[in-house]
């Protein structure tokens, strides 16, 4: 059998049974559009997470005094530690800037010196922002000397730990359910157009056609339905994030506006969706020529 | 060759047919006669092997029931031309479509399929109809499409179980006269049919089943 055939018989399949086909696009795109904004949302849960876990430097003081010399050579033994991504040292004078901005005091006008001690601003890169990750790189800092004090936000970081951890069970345990739904409805769906077609199939088999001759149309058929339904639930999502990014504030607004992958994400799984339909349906309806 | 060998077929507890042995050789028309549910369709169905014999071995060309994979049964149809009495067209494409489909089945060029269903369609004079959609047409008109489609691979052997069943006597004797046509230019006709005045005037081979057992008879009663 020549693929165009295959080809031509799945489109004609998708034609001549107009409403089921239709009623398989819109139960594939229904369960998208399920399945995207479940994805949108732990997609936004995890970056702000992560825009959270960023904002927590740690701060490094150190003991004065401290020559120029001694700063360029503990920046770069912090540098070079694992997990560090950035260090940016703050003068005494910066320091006293930063206060100034942050409480709106000058402490000159108190104290005729400035009390504040040089410090490093250490930023960590990506996977090294947990409590327990940050806490190891806290105390190897700590134990270099000419490193004074090292302060970050424990309590605040154990706690985000914690409420991720949770927040990621339930949207796994979620995204499976929603999954499972999206599956099932869309095997239903196609089982019932194929259940239709029993007589077909069986006239099919009777006059020499092989399980793959037939299969292969229906299994195509699942496919172009997905394609169908993956478009419809792209193009409503986009619509619908567009149009909840307009009504939001410019801060949030980013959020809502998912980049062009997770598009073609819904495209690719709307088509393995059908695929897997199909394929679930053809292999239980489809079978071995039936003899004895 | 159709060769039956001590065939016993069983549903349940009941044995239908009773350690039948027969053989129809290319190029015959044969009647299978007797009463509803006697096992006429049954027999049909053992050579295009739908079930296979409880005991003993059906042998159709170089295809034998007692060692045919399941895989290989759908090629065995290829080699059969079945026709039914419920028609059994593919309803959802066109007379032209019902005939190209046993033609793509078997990997015919696309080229050749075209020629091959004007050709068959011709012999059964629908060639106007190709178009139609199998509902659009008489009963008659559909079991000749259903004989162009069994006739679309020059199948060496045409089975047709009760194809006048569903069809007035007029429509019968035409159906007839076009299978009798089909046997002359070589192809043979196993007919399972309960219409005696057909079987009458046709002067065929008769076998006739009679509880469980085959016999050979010259006339249908």
């Amino acid at each position: 059998m020549s693929f165009s055939y295959t080809l031509r018989e799945s489109v004609s399949g998708f034609r001549r049974a107009m409403v089921s086909s239709l009623l398989s696009v819109a139960t594939i795109t229904i369960s998208l559009i399920l399945v995207g904004i479940f994805a949108a949302v732990t997609i936004n849960a995890s970056r702000l997470i992560d825009t959270l876990r960023s904002r927590l430097d740690m701060e490094a003081f150190l003991t004065e005094p401290v020559t120029e010399d001694e700063v360029t050579g503990l920046q770069s033994r912090i540098t070079d530690l694992e997990g560090i991504e950035k260090v940016v040292f703050i003068s005494k004078d910066e320091a006293m800037k930063v206060f100034k901005q942050e409480t709106g005091d000058d402490i000159t006008k108190v104290l005729d010196f400035n009390p504040l001690p040089p410090s490093f601003k250490i930023m960590l890169k990506e996977p090294y922002r947990t409590s327990a990750k940050t806490h190891a790189i806290y105390e190897r800092i700590t134990a270099i000397q000419g490193v004074d004090t090292v302060v970050y936000r424990r309590v605040l970081l154990e706690l985000i730990d914690q409420r991720s951890a949770s927040v990621n069970k339930v949207m796994l345990g979620l995204g499976i359910a929603v999954s499972l739904t999206a599956i099932f409805l869309v095997a239903n769906t196609i089982r019932l157009a194929i259940t239709a077609k029993r007589r077909l199939i069986r006239t099919m088999e009777l006059v020499g056609a092989t399980r793959g001759f037939i299969r292969r149309p229906f299994i195509i058929e699942g496919v172009l339905q997905g394609f169908f339904g993956g478009l419809a639930a792209s193009g409503i999502m986009f619509l619908l994030f567009e149009y909840a990014a307009k009504l939001v504030s410019e801060e949030f607004a980013p959020y809502l506006r998912m980049p062009p992958l997770f598009y073609v994400s819904v495209l690719g799984t709307g088509m393995l969706l059908g695929l897997a339909g199909s394929l679930i349906s053809v292999v239980r309806f489809v079978r071995p020529a039936a003899a004895g | 060759m159709i060769s039956f060998k001590g065939v016993s077929v069983d549903f349940g507890s009941h044995t239908l047919l009773k350690d039948i042995t027969l053989q129809i050789k290319p190029g015959e028309f044969v009647f299978l006669v007797g009463q509803t549910g006697s096992g006429k369709s049954t027999v049909l169905r053992l050579i295009y092997m739908d079930i296979l014999p409880t005991r003993g071995t059906v042998f159709v060309g170089k295809h034998c029931s007692a060692s045919i994979q399941l895989r290989e049964i759908p090629f065995l149809r290829r080699e059969l031309g079945v026709v039914f009495q419920d028609f059994k067209l593919l309803e959802d494409r066109s007379v032209y479509d019902n005939v190209a489909f046993t033609l793509h089945v078997t990997g015919t060029p696309a080229a050749e399929i075209k020629k091959k269903v004007m050709h068959t369609l011709g012999d059964v004079g629908l060639s106007h109809a190709r178009n139609k959609m199998a509902h659009e047409l008489s009963g008659g008109e559909q079991q000749r499409v259903a004989i162009a489609r069994a006739l679309a691979n020059n199948p060496t052997f045409l089975l047709a179980d009760e194809p006048t069943g569903n069809l007035d006597p007029g429509t019968s004797l035409e159906i007839l006269t076009l299978l009798k046509g089909i046997n002359m230019r070589g192809t043979a006709v196993v007919m399972a049919t309960h219409n005696y005045d057909i079987v009458r005037k046709a002067k065929e081979r008769i076998l006739k089943i009679e509880e469980g057992g085959i016999r050979e008879v010259d006339a249908p009663f």
